[in-house]
């Protein structure tokens, strides 16, 4: 046994009795058996544990001495938004004091709902899944302390930031951030899960998060990564939709050392839309690994991701997507796009977009391209007498356009491209063209 | 203003231009005909500066500076404006965006402020008016999914704003109805004048019926194989190039 998995298993043993606890039970010795994944299992092909699993790890603190002032902060938010905010250090909610401080939602801590209701708990814990994907989940289902369960009841006029503080109290930290979010039918909710780290040291994020949409409910849903150059996250999303839920999912990598996402999307039901958009952005030695796996389960179902992805210095960025269209699924429509931009010869971009039909009447289309800098486009502008540094931001810009046009939060989207502008070479004179 | 000396340029390994001789004068307008893969729009390429076209042999002056030494942008800066053949499409950088940082880029150049918002957008809207283009293009990527005359409209909306020295035009009359022809045609005839100067490169005789040239060229095999006046173009619309090139092996 790894020094990781021993360090899980310590932590195991000092959690302490909850109505979830066979489920948690099955769930550690389901992780301890698989062991951590390897370059060997599908989807972890081009990431590598093994620095992490010679690692032990201890739980991170529930709260920060001092106040919150995360040192990667990037505010999502104007002043003069109309949102609402929830805060969770660690994986640990703080509470609103009034209830109902979010018209139109319902907001409980987990080990609440663990008392009072634990059956619909265990409705979204289980079944527990083997797959590769999903090996960090089942650790977190075993470990995490608390979460946020929000049930979104009606139309909620603002968006809900949820900030994620990651703060160590020391070296080899971990935290098990865990939420889960329903939308009852009819309902619509903005949602933004937004990362980041404070202090010295940033704890190793095994978070997970948990989307159900009832019928012709909708969502739009952010992650937001923006930890330091020292933290590893792995993050996993999973969304089951109902008849005609329509889901726009967000997942936007402008930090962290070494950060890891999978998405898995279900459509259970016909007519569910899930459109998911990634932007992934490696600089410096970075390593950002995006997996996004999309099963169609009923006819008419629809699923588009968009996915760019840009990779400069020594960094590195890999992009997975997969969708799966099952037996009975016809008329099921997906669409993958994903392209890769290369902005320095030492940095490197994989992607794989895949097709696995198991149904007839599909239009299933993908497609996956990774270069340079077009250099038409660039002579076009140069001929025009723009210098080249300001020629070569356009572009970049260019290219993160589709995936920033779509976001309905605008004070986001426009915080979200300062941060990633900050991360491109020539910073400033993109900029200027904003 | 434009002195071409004996210059020669290879393309992917392959020798296009091989002593290509012009002068371009201030005021005139010249036309570069030829029949395809005469190395008329390698002509015009090498005079942008386009990097991937190695010029292997000869000198161009403009204005009398060593226009080789400098790069593109620096051409642009300078006062000469390439209009595309095929105009790329840019999609997330607007249409305006572009316009005005090149204005300003050749502003800056001459020393001149950046130009005011509003005052460029009354420009931007005056010009556009005069090539009779939609205001849809205000908001669009530059060139995306515009057709192939709203290609060609723009290089010339560029030019107007931009009002270059020198005005290298490649096939813009290429792919146009007549009604196009015609407000591109008038486009590039308001930039005709005493300072200035313009080569067309076209295929055609047809664009010339609208813009008549002082000086026609026939380029033919990377070299200038005859020069005439305005009468030189109607002759080879009837007679075809064969009649240039088989003159030359006589």
């Amino acid at each position: 046994m790894t020094p990781a998995l021993r360090s899980f298993a310590a932590q195991w043993q000092t959690r302490s009795a909850d109505s979830l606890s066979p489920v948690r039970e099955q769930a550690m010795q389901q992780f301890l058996k698989l062991g951590l994944p390897t370059t060997r299992d599908e989807t972890w092909r081009y990431t590598n544990l093994r620095s992490l699993a010679a690692q032990s790890f201890v739980d991170a603190p529930r709260r920060i001495r001092g106040g919150i002032e995360p040192n990667a902060s990037l505010s999502l938010l104007d002043k003069t938004d109309r949102a609402a905010s929830l805060l969770m250090v660690n994986g640990y909610p703080t509470m609103p004091v009034v209830d109902g401080l979010i018209s139109g939602i319902e907001i409980y801590s987990l080990q609440e709902v663990a008392r009072v209701d634990p059956d619909m708990l265990l409705r979204f814990l289980e079944p527990l899944s083997d797959a590769d994907q999903q090996r960090w989940t089942l650790l977190n289902t075993a470990l995490f302390v608390d979460g946020l369960y929000l049930k979104i009841v009606s139309r909620v006029p603002v968006p809900l930031v949820i900030l994620h503080v990651a703060a160590a109290d020391g070296a080899n930290n971990i935290a098990y951030p865990r939420i889960i979010i329903e939308a009852t039918p009819g309902s619509s909710a903005t949602i933004i899960e937004h990362h980041v780290a404070q202090g010295d040291h940033t704890p190793l994020s095994n978070s997970h998060t948990q989307i159900a949409l009832r019928q012709d409910a909708q969502l739009e849903h952010y992650r937001v990564f923006a930890t330091g150059a020292d933290a590893t996250h792995l993050d996993s999303l999973s969304i089951r939709q109902d008849r005609d839920s329509r889901c726009k999912q967000y997942t936007i990598v402008l930090g962290g050392g070494m950060v890891r996402t999978a998405l898995e999307g279900h459509l259970d039901q016909p007519g569910a839309v899930l459109d998911s958009y990634s932007l992934l952005v490696g600089h410096e030695e970075r390593h950002v690994d995006c997996v996004n796996i999309v099963t169609h389960g009923a006819p008419d179902t629809q699923s588009n991701q968009t996915a760019r992805a840009i990779a400069s210095d020594a960094s590195r960025v890999i992009f997975n997507s997969k969708v799966i269209v099952e037996a009975g699924s016809v008329h099921a429509q997906s669409q993958q796009s994903c392209r890769g931009l290369l902005l320095s010869p030492t940095a490197e971009i994989d992607t794989r977009p895949q097709l696995e039909i198991h149904a007839d009447e599909v239009k299933c289309a993908h497609g996956a391209t990774t270069g340079r800098l077009d250099p038409d486009m660039l002579f076009y502008m140069l001929s025009r007498g723009l210098d080249r540094d300001t020629a070569q931001s356009l572009l970049v810009y260019a290219f993160l356009a589709d995936v920033l046009t779509g976001m309905s939060v605008t004070s986001a989207r426009e915080a979200i491209e300062n941060a990633l502008i900050a991360q491109l070479p020539d910073s400033l004179t993109l900029r200027k063209f904003r | 203003m434009l002195k071409i000396t004996n210059l020669s340029a290879r393309v992917a390994g392959k020798d296009i231009l091989k002593g290509v001789n012009l002068e371009v004068r201030a005021g005139e307008v010249h036309a570069i005909m030829g029949p395809n893969g005469s190395g008329k729009s390698t002509l015009a390429q090498v005079l942008a500066g386009r990097e991937d076209y190695e010029v292997t042999g000869g000198s161009v002056t403009f204005d009398g500076r060593d226009l080789l030494e400098l790069p593109a942008e620096e051409r642009a800066r300078a006062g000469l404006f390439l209009g595309f053949q095929y105009p790329v499409e840019i999609p997330g950088v607007n249409n305006v965006y572009l316009l005005k940082a090149a204005l300003n880029a050749k502003r800056k150049a001459a020393g001149e402020p950046e130009v005011d918002a509003y005052e460029f957008l009354t420009l931007i809207r005056q010009k556009m008016k005069f090539m009779q283009m939609s205001e849809s293009f205000l908001s669009r990527g530059v060139n995306e999914g515009f057709s192939g005359g709203e290609k060609k409209r723009n290089e010339v909306l560029q030019m107007l704003v931009l009002e270059p020295k020198l005005a290298i035009l490649d096939e813009t009359d290429s792919g146009l109805d007549i009604d196009a022809l015609k407000v591109v045609s008038a486009g590039v005839n308001t930039l005709r004048d005493s300072k200035r100067a313009i080569v067309l490169v076209t295929h055609y005789q047809r664009l010339l019926d609208y813009i008549v040239p002082d000086q026609v060229h026939v380029l033919s095999g990377g070299r200038i194989l005859r020069s005439g006046d305005s009468t030189l173009a109607k002759e080879l619309e009837r007679r075809g190039y064969d009649w240039v090139q088989g003159a030359q092996v006589a």
